[in-house]
């Protein structure tokens, strides 16, 4: 499964890293992410410790007063709910503010995944769709595949035009197997 | 006010004709896409999407009150405001006045083909508020000052020239005209934008009942913007985009991006649902559900299948007309084929007139549409409404109406031109020129002469050798084959008398009618179909064959349709229906697949032309092809086979000549490229055109119906 997640995400020109351990999954993140990174409340992350890590690795973090820093930044950083193999999407319940921020503004968008929670396609993803509509009163629940694009312009495929020009999802198994959360 | 509005018109297709650009990047474009298109259907069954998709819509549209009700109770439980604009100025009123309360100065805006249709942001500005596309392809023509010419691809008929010119404005200096920089540009100079606005302004691709929340299916990522940053958030919502579940709209995300750009999947689908957390308190959201026009679509009996359309622009990606002239042309807020509809409906009947003219019905758009609409019936259906408030014509009216119901009358007419257009065509078979006012007819093909002596004339001297026939059939001929081409009778009498079949020709045989239903008089389509019908089961045949596709629709589809509520015909025209055959399949499916007729070495190079009739309509594409490689011909595939020829009856005569014309440009060029030195096809109208296009570029492939090479075939082998 994980294999044709890879494959349909490289398709619409997104990064799958595979990060076997936190401390790789750091390095990776300093070493791509040139400037701040936002990091809103996501499960997955905060057990990591990752605003902590992140700090110690010289990164600049932003993780409160999400609306004034975040067009600054230069890379969001979220969870992911869980992802669909078929199309290389990845599912993010993005309800609270500061994960829309993240995933939206900044150049670069990074999506941690547990591989653990990649399903076939879309209609393996109906009932978890359902479910989440069901746990929330209001809901914003964002698919995405690969980065933002246009060929607005005589047809012409480009990349980055207002959402985030780089997807990079970082693979790493352990972090996470709740469909709910990110 | 109509000559006015003729006027006008003509001089636009003349404009977007005399820009040669604009062709080349429609063309382009739709070569491409039908890769894509291929590529993202692969694997997926077309045929069973599509027909979820008009189960589910069809059933939203019979119970829309209900569904209407439950969206509106989920989407308030969850905090959004619902109101129900049933006009286009109801709506304006009440986004013009919220901003007003909130004291809104600038919007954002997401692309919206609704606000669009409403002309919002003409309202916004006369109320002082500025509206900012956020949209590229928006705001390329916001900047331009134009509307959109396509529904997926707003300024697909600019180049990135002109592009550059109206950015370097905006910024006040001078941007290369290179894609990626002005990209970037767009996404430096709106980003403020996102941040200043107090409001942002959505449509919405799907709006889901049972939870009241709505989906956007966007690739830009200024969507997802829109709806987070301004504090208040105004969804614009037609309510033929309400599905029952999320299932539902699982089915419409299926098939949207596939049909549309060949995507998989767009880069984003955002399901939004109530007033979700906002900077230190909540969004307020608007959602305003317009009718304007809906409703009485959906009550229309002929038209209503219209409500089905998700969108997705196919219908103009694939149609010859859009590619020719494009969609400020061929469009007045929505384009082509559904736009026709969809302006008849929501920006009135006159604003559709000239359009509804403008389909060439070549059925391009039904082979591709993911809600299974037949838009080429619901235009015709249009084109009879205005024939009836606005005439067909005061000359097509006396030849409908007292000329071609009077059979004897009508023939005696073609036989006497006959006589007439000695002058013209010197004795040959073919009139280059013609004189004075009708030199534009022949300047770009030539015609074919009619024919000293009707097949009808000559059918009492065909001599028939068929001992103990296996079947009795009727040749319906339509009048291009019984008075232009007699030969192709004697070359159907030749092969099917071969394979043992007998076959008569019913002399109170008249015109299928076509032409008249085609430019709106249904009435005339009327009596002409009660006289077919009467005519050809009077030798109650085992089966009626035709040599014309179009011929072959009439008596398959639209004699049903005419005499359905006439007690005295509607059995007799289903009974027609049931045993009239096209010739190709005739041969196929009823002569053991034209065995007898196998020819041997390969003597000629063939290409095939489909005729958008017998493809789209009979569904007969493989089996002339099977003949035609049987009878020992290589058969080589051009590029766009089943792209019409521009023929069209009427349309490449008198309504839109200009059109056709570049239709059969394109047509010819792929001719050519095929290496054959023949092309073989199964109408007599795609032969008029295709031959008559050959000759006057004085290219040496012959042009030939598949009947005419089967005949050439007898005793050779």
């Amino acid at each position: 499964m994980t294999g044709a997640f890879v494959a349909a995400l490289e398709k619409v020109g997104g990064v799958a890293v595979n990060c076997d351990t936190p401390k790789h999954l750091v390095g990776y993140l300093a070493e791509n992410a040139p400037g701040a990174v936002v990091l809103p409340p996501c499960p997955s992350l905060q057990r990591l410790d990752l605003a902590r890590h992140l700090r110690a690795a010289g990164v600049d973090v932003i993780d409160d007063d999400f609306r004034r820093h975040a067009p600054m930044a230069t890379a969001g950083l979220t969870g992911v709910n869980f992802a669909i193999a078929a199309t290389g999407t990845i599912v993010l319940e993005s309800t609270a503010e500061p994960i829309r921020l993240a995933s939206t503004l900044p150049p670069i968008h990074f999506a941690l995944l547990d591989p653990r929670k990649i399903v076939a396609d879309s209609a393996v993803a109906g009932p978890l769709l359902r479910r989440m509509h069901a746990r929330l009163a209001q809901t914003f629940l964002a698919y995405i595949t690969g980065p933002s694009r246009t060929a607005d312009i005589e047809r012409v495929l480009t990349i980055g035009v207002h959402g985030p020009k780089e997807l990079h999802v970082l693979l790493c198994e352990g972090v996470s197997d709740d469909f709910m959360e990110s | 006010m109509s000559k006015q509005r003729t006027r006008a018109y003509k001089a636009r297709i003349d404009k977007a004709l005399a820009t040669p650009r604009l062709q080349d990047t429609l063309h382009r474009f739709a070569d491409a896409y039908l890769i894509s298109r291929e590529n993202a259907f692969a694997g997926h069954d077309f045929a069973a999407l599509r027909a979820g998709i008009a189960a589910m819509k069809d059933e939203v549209r019979d119970n829309r009150e209900e569904y209407l009700a439950q969206f509106t109770r989920n989407a308030e439980a969850a905090g959004a405001k619902v109101y129900l604009a049933r006009t286009a100025a109801e709506a304006n009123a009440y986004i013009v006045s919220l901003a007003r309360q909130r004291g809104v100065k600038l919007v954002v805006k997401s692309k919206s083909m609704a606000s669009e249709e409403i002309h919002l942001n003409h309202a916004l500005e006369e109320a002082g508020v500025k509206a900012l596309e956020t949209d590229l392809g928006e705001w390329i023509i916001q900047l331009a000052g134009q509307r959109p010419s396509h529904m997926v691809m707003p300024a697909i008929h600019m180049v990135k020239e002109e592009v550059a010119e109206l950015f370097s404005k905006v910024t006040g200096q001078v941007e290369p005209a290179e894609i990626p920089h002005l990209v970037q540009v767009a996404r430096e100079q709106l980003r403020q934008g996102y941040l200043d606005a107090g409001m942002g302004i959505s449509g919405a691709n799907i709006a889901v009942a049972e939870t009241g929340g709505i989906a956007l299916i966007t690739n830009e990522g200024n969507a997802r913007l829109v709806t987070t940053l301004p504090k208040i958030h105004v969804a614009l919502v037609g309510i033929e985009k309400l599905v029952p579940t999320l299932e539902d709209a699982q089915k419409v995300i299926d098939v949207l991006p596939k049909n549309a750009t060949g995507q998989l999947i767009t880069s984003y689908v955002s399901w939004i649902r109530g007033a979700v957390p906002c900077g230190d308190g909540s969004k307020e959201l608007h959602i305003v559900l317009l009718d304007n026009g809906r409703s009485a679509l959906a009550e229309s009996p002929h038209c209503k299948d219209a409500l089905r359309c998700i969108k997705c622009g196919a219908c103009a990606n694939v149609c010859p007309v859009y590619q020719t002239v494009g969609g400020h042309v061929f469009g007045h807020i929505y384009i082509s084929a559904i736009g026709i509809i969809l302006t008849a409906f929501f920006h009135g009947l006159e604003n559709a007139a000239e359009l509804v003219r403008a389909c060439i019905g070549c059925r391009a758009c039904v082979a591709v549409c993911p809600s299974g609409i037949d838009l080429e019936s619901i235009i015709l259906h249009l084109r009879e409404v205005l024939g009836e408030e606005e005439g067909v014509g005061a000359g097509k009216a006396l030849v409908f109406k007292h000329i071609m119901r009077n059979r004897a009358l009508f023939h005696t007419m073609i036989r006497t031109a006959s006589l007439l257009q000695k002058p013209v065509t010197r004795g040959e078979r073919t009139i280059r020129h013609l004189p004075l006012f009708f030199a534009g007819l022949t300047e770009w093909r030539s015609l074919p002469a009619i024919a000293d002596k009707p097949l009808r004339d000559q059918w009492a001297g065909i001599v028939q050798k068929v001992e103990k026939p296996r079947y009795q059939v009727a040749f319906f001929a339509g009048c291009l084959n019984d008075f232009v081409y007699p030969e192709l009778g004697h070359d159907l009498v030749k092969v099917l008398n071969h394979l043992g079949v007998a076959v008569s020709f019913p002399q109170e045989q008249n015109c299928c009618g076509v032409p008249a239903l085609y430019s709106g008089d249904r009435e005339t389509a009327t009596v002409l179909a009660e006289q077919n019908v009467a005519a050809l089961l009077a030798g109650n045949p085992d089966f009626v064959v035709t040599t014309c596709p179009t011929c072959t629709m009439a008596l398959q589809r639209d004699f049903v349709d005419l005499l359905r509520d006439h007690p005295r015909w509607a059995a007799q025209a289903e009974r027609l229906s049931a045993i009239t055959i096209d010739i190709s399949r005739f041969i196929v499916e009823k002569c053991a697949g034209g065995q007898a007729l196998a020819g041997r070495a390969a003597t000629e190079k063939v290409t095939y032309h489909d005729s958008c009739h017998l493809k789209r309509g009979a569904g007969v594409w493989r089996e002339p092809r099977q003949l035609l490689a049987a009878s020992g011909r290589e058969l080589v595939e051009m590029a766009h086979a089943d792209r019409c020829c521009g023929f069209g009856g009427s349309y490449s005569f008198t309504s839109h000549p200009d059109i056709a014309r570049h239709i059969l440009g394109d047509k010819v060029a792929d001719i050519e490229k095929s290496g054959a030195s023949c092309v073989a096809m199964d109408c007599p109208g795609c032969l008029m055109q295709i031959r008559g296009g050959l000759d006057k570029q004085g290219k040496s492939v012959r042009a030939a119906h598949t009947i005419q090479l089967l005949a050439e075939m007898i005793g050779k082998g």
